[in-house]
């Protein structure tokens, strides 16, 4: 139905308009005709995969035609480009967002010198996140991890003040060791299986007794990808990072990267290679309800608006890292589907900072009051992604941590359950804070003469505030049967087998 | 195509909606308010920028509040239920006053965390009885009939987030302190509608059903319900008689009249469930007279403040009646409404069997006490007593005297109602009206012929009323207060303006300590929790401190103990 050859367009599509940016960057315009196009047409390629592919279906597209020594040697020496239920999944996700970040940064960007580098940098972080989404290779996915790293970087530092550059110095260095002890595990695990195919990897280690050297690669995987995803203890770079970058790309780290390579890595590593054994089950809801707890609570003491934002997607990807623990088909729905309702309301929400600082000059929630009289889309989306965050119902974050308290305590943890509920208490208290201070009460005299944000940025922010009202109604049993399932399939027939 | 998808939703295929005699009752109830409400905001609301969405929030709010109360499985109501909290903050966010930001986001996050324990009990309940029907079993779960025995850890913990749902959105204790914030804080009619009335009838009715149908009580849970009842009538009550906010001091006496609710509940018999429920549908009735006729006051003395006011009754007679009247049905005074259901509750809790039932009796009797003293103050203090000099100013304005169309009707309305309800009250037939809530019929121990009472009564006024003019009353004489040709600067208009009156209970012994105590909101969950999360906060804080090789050290660290565990 749909050609395996299409498949690389993922990665070439970006790489090919972060090149073209660079040659045409002269031309006024070219940068953000071409950021918007390559990340829109991404976006309509992943549609057009979800709405081709049977359930089941996976596609496999072998790079330069390397698939042929299959036969000859019985292994796969090739790399391997795969798309399956779970990709499609997170393509669409980080495809849309991206799309939104672009069409948002055409008029945000103006703040800034440079716009061509920020849509080059901005490409090739597209093309390094949907390289590891699509790849079967475990060595090509910690070259496209590096790729969608080292463009993150550069993005954090690139307004290149003091601030800026302090929090991308910590998070290169962070995460530059957080990519070391991910090749270390590939290489260790390479020694073990004698091949670096995903699919490969798997069946070797469902066969045999494993040795203990297994263990340390599980250790070095949790911490490495656990950094990029950054779960407490690793997050450490993160609240530095995402405030310092511009708002479009907080939202696009917070959004998306984390996720893609933090959250995806883990469960395809962790489901597809080793077939999730019992001891990762308790390490991931372990580490997700430290990190609930320390992010909700610091967010909880913050006043800058994007610093608190950023604590509280250490919290949020705890409640995913939870349900992706718990590990039945209920408690995996719950935290792929927390997954899109976070990428959703948090960039939304990092938009609306943006938005804020543009129109108000400000990020400091006690310097603001009031805005809401002078920026109602922007006040008006907030309060939706907020109650989104907050898990209020009938918005489309309540039906997420719904399903994964359910799922905790149909598996027996209450005391887990329990903390969820608690920590969705602090939640709301944080997220209010926001929409306090930012948007009630009087509005202060040097805001009288702002204007609402243009109307690239008010379409953006309105599309994902209706995507945080609507978004419960992808629960029901058509569109979950098309969207969800396929990718909580993938997760759970990987399950069974490993360690 | 979705236009059918309405239609079948609306003919209710899948048994999302259902209706009981309660729910019916709640329901019309619902809809008298919303209609005197929006009435009354004709006058009260005008000229506000963005009034508009005012009325759609309103609007909103009505409707969500029919979707809880016809909902025929949980989901339903929790959806409806979360929507309701945050049209609160909406709406509650229309007022003008400094404290109006901070009290939105403190009855968002009361609510708002009750909402989540709601969910947590649903969840609870549904593992309890149909853990293995997966979430179709969840999304399909009844209200009624399940009868589950509160005996084990979980199902207790179940009922007790039920109970905090419906205590935070009735303004019960420990969930109460949105109440007196937001009556001080919101637009009047905002207050009269939510907390006054529409919350109340929310709240206590998912109590009933709750209580009534989805759990079995037990004795201890009984008394549990009891003792949080009349805590809840005699602190709340104690904390209006001190404050100088008309509308604050309302707000305390919305809190204190949900104890009876809540102890009528708790006493586990028809008798008292019934006094209960009677008494959630008569507070609705006079606590948003009392609001609207307070608010009223409040708009034409300029100030909310009880020093700065005094002597309204000239300028609005007909306030001044309504409030008299809605006042003295609040405090239980007989033959107005607010008797007849406490009479019932009170007969409640003597044949309730408790072991403490002469503790509750005496809370709920004392908290009737309080509360009219209080409200001898208010009068005094907001209609009576001499003057303030800006309500001297109004007074000689001839031409403000008359009380606008759409705010009279709705007190008018709600004071007939006091009075109607009350001398009738009797004819009422409790048994048929909470038929399936209640385990029996209900039989009045206590006998209390209201018609005949209120003969009486009217006599005795009348009587009273001719010796007064026949005796030698009349000849009091009137002169201006003389101190000595001193200025006080405390009282420039050498007044006194009631709001003093109870000061000194504030002195008393224990009672000084606790009030100290609440002053410091040391009882205020909200301050309290808050605090202590804070603590938490700043303890992680500390370890944010930004230097990158302390960062890498916990990144080190988690390293080897995650080899440690997994090895």
């Amino acid at each position: 139905m749909i050609s395996a050859g299409i498949v690389p367009l993922f990665v070439a599509i970006p790489l090919a308009g972060a090149f073209l940016i660079a040659l045409f960057k002269k031309i006024k315009g070219i940068p953000d005709i071409f950021g918007v196009f390559a990340s829109g047409s991404m976006f309509i390629l992943s549609i057009l995969f979800l709405l081709k592919m049977e359930i089941t279906q996976r596609i496999v597209y072998n790079i330069g035609n390397w698939g042929g020594f299959n036969e000859v040697l019985g292994k796969i020496v090739g790399i391997q480009l795969v798309i399956d239920g779970l990709t499609i999944f997170m393509l669409l996700i980080v495809n849309f967002v991206a799309f939104i970040v672009a069409v948002y940064s055409v008029n945000y960007m103006t703040r800034y010198t440079q716009k061509w580098q920020f849509y080059c940098l901005f490409l090739l972080m597209l093309a390094g996140m949907n390289g590891v989404l699509i790849t079967g290779d475990l060595f090509n996915l910690f070259v496209f991890v590096e790729i969608a790293s080292l463009a993150s970087y550069a993005l954090v530092a690139f307004g290149t003040e003091k601030r800026e550059l302090e929090a991308s110095f910590k998070y290169a260095v962070m995460g530059g060791v957080a990519s070391l002890l991910i090749l270390m595990g590939v290489v260790f695990l390479y020694s073990y299986t004698g091949t670096l195919n995903m699919a490969n990897m798997a069946e070797i280690m469902s066969g045999s007794e494993q040795p203990a050297l297994i263990y340390l690669v599980f250790g070095l995987f949790l911490t490495g990808f656990g950094l990029k995803a950054a779960m407490v203890p690793f997050h450490a770079w993160l609240p530095d990072a995402h405030p310092s970058a511009p708002a479009p790309i907080s939202a696009m780290l917070s959004g998306v990267l984390i996720k893609t390579l933090g959250v995806y890595a883990i469960a395809r590593v962790f489901f597809t290679i080793f077939g999730f054994p019992h001891q990762i089950s308790i390490i991931l809801m372990t580490l997700g309800a430290m990190s609930m707890g320390v992010g909700a609570l610091v967010a909880l003491r913050q006043w800058d608006m994007k610093r608190l934002l950023a604590y509280s997607s250490i919290s949020q990807i705890g409640y995913i890292m939870l349900g992706l623990g718990i590990g039945t088909p209920l408690g995996i729905l719950g935290a792929l589907f927390h997954l899109f309702n976070h990428s959703i309301f948090k960039s939304l929400l990092f938009l609306d900072s943006g938005a804020v600082e543009y129109a108000a000059g400000t990020r400091d929630l006690k310097e603001m009051g009031g805005l809401s009289r002078k920026l109602p889309v922007t006040s008006g989306s907030t309060l939706a992604g907020a109650m989104s965050l907050a898990g209020i119902p009938p918005f489309a974050g309540f039906w997420s941590k719904l399903i994964i308290i359910i799922a905790a305590v149909e598996a027996n943890h209450m005391k887990l359950a329990a903390w969820a509920v608690l920590m969705s208490i602090v939640t709301i208290a944080y997220i209010l804070k926001v929409t306090r201070f930012a948007f009630l009460g009087a509005l202060k005299d040097r805001f009288v003469n702002i204007k609402e944000v243009p109307v690239l940025m008010r379409i953006s922010l309105v599309l994902l505030a209706l995507i945080c009202i609507f978004g419960g109604l992808l629960l029901i049993p058509e569109a979950r049967a098309a969207f969800l399932e396929p990718a909580v399939r993938v997760l759970i027939s990987g399950m069974g087998g490993g360690v | 195509m979705s236009f059918n998808l309405i239609i079948d939703a609306l003919k209710n295929p899948n048994g999302f909606f259902a209706s009981n005699p309660l729910s019916l009752l709640c329901a019309a109830f619902a809809t008298l308010f919303f209609v005197l409400i929006v009435v009354y905001s004709l006058k009260h609301m005008k000229g506000r920028k963005g009034v508009w969405r005012y009325y759609i929030y309103t609007i909103a709010t009505y409707v969500s509040s029919l979707g809880v109360l016809f909902a025929a499985n949980f989901l339903i109501l929790l959806i409806f239920w979360g929507l309701l909290g945050l049209l609160l903050y909406l709406l509650i966010a229309f007022g003008r006053k400094e404290g109006t930001p901070a009290t939105a986001r403190k009855a968002l996050i009361i609510v708002g965390a009750t909402d989540v324990l709601l969910l947590f009990g649903i969840v609870l309940v549904w593992k309890i009885t149909a853990g293995s029907s997966g979430l179709q079993g969840l999304f399909h779960m009844p209200i009624t009939g399940m009868g589950i025995p509160l005996s084990g850890t979980a199902s207790i913990i179940a009922y007790l987030c039920f109970a905090s749902a419906a205590f935070a959105k009735a303004g019960a204790m420990p969930f109460h302190t949105w109440v007196p914030d937001t009556a001080e804080n919101a637009p009047t009619p905002v207050t009269a509608f939510l907390p006054a009335s529409l919350d109340k009838l929310l709240g206590i009715y998912l109590l009933a059903r709750v209580t009534l149908d989805v759990f079995q009580m037990t004795p201890t849970m009984n008394t549990i319900l009891m003792a949080i009842g009349s805590i809840t009538i005699v602190a709340a009550v104690m904390m209006a008689l001190i404050q100088h906010d008309l509308k604050r001091l309302l707000g305390y006496h919305a809190v204190s009249q949900v104890g009876y609710m809540v102890l009528g509940i708790g006493t586990g018999n028809p008798i008292g469930i019934a006094g209960g429920l009677f008494h959630m549908f008569n507070h609705s009735i006079y606590k948003s007279c009392l609001f609207l006729a307070g608010g009223a006051a409040e708009r034409k003395a300029g100030t909310g403040n009880l020093a700065q006011m005094g002597g309204l009754v000239k300028a609005i007679p007909l306030v001044f009646v309504t409030f008299l009247i809605a006042s003295l049905a609040i405090s239980g005074v007989p033959p107005m409404n607010g008797f007849a259901s406490k009479w019932l509750i009170y007969q409640g809790v003597i044949t309730s069997g408790d072991s403490l039932w002469v503790l509750w009796l005496i809370a709920a009797m004392l908290g009737s006490a309080l509360t009219l003293a209080s409200f001898m103050k208010l009068i005094h203090a907001v209609f009576l007593g001499q003057p303030s000099e800006g309500v001297k100013k109004i007074l000689a304005d001839k031409k403000g005297k008359r009380t606008a169309l759409s705010t009279a009707i709705p007190l008018v309305v709600l004071s007939t109602l006091c009075v109607g309800i009350g001398v009738f009250a009797w004819k009422i037939p409790f048994g048929q009206l909470f038929r399936p809530e209640l385990s029996g019929p209900v039989d009045s121990p206590g006998i209390w012929q209201s018609g005949t009472a209120t003969l009486m009564l009217i006599a005795g006024l009348v009587i009273g009323y001719l010796i007064y003019l026949a005796g030698t009353l009349k000849k009091a004489r009137v002169v201006a207060p003389f101190v000595g040709g001193e200025t006080l600067e405390d009282n420039p208009d050498m007044r006194v303006s009631g709001v003093n009156f109870y000061m000194t209970i504030k002195e008393l012994g224990l009672l000084k300590g606790i009030y100290r105590w609440a002053e410091k909101k040391l009882f205020d969950l909200y301050v309290v929790a808050g605090k202590i999360f804070a603590g938490f906060g700043i303890l992680f804080s500390f370890m944010h401190n930004g230097i990158l090789s302390r960062y890498f050290l916990w990144f080190i660290v988690g390293l080897v103990v995650l080899c440690i565990v997994l090895i």
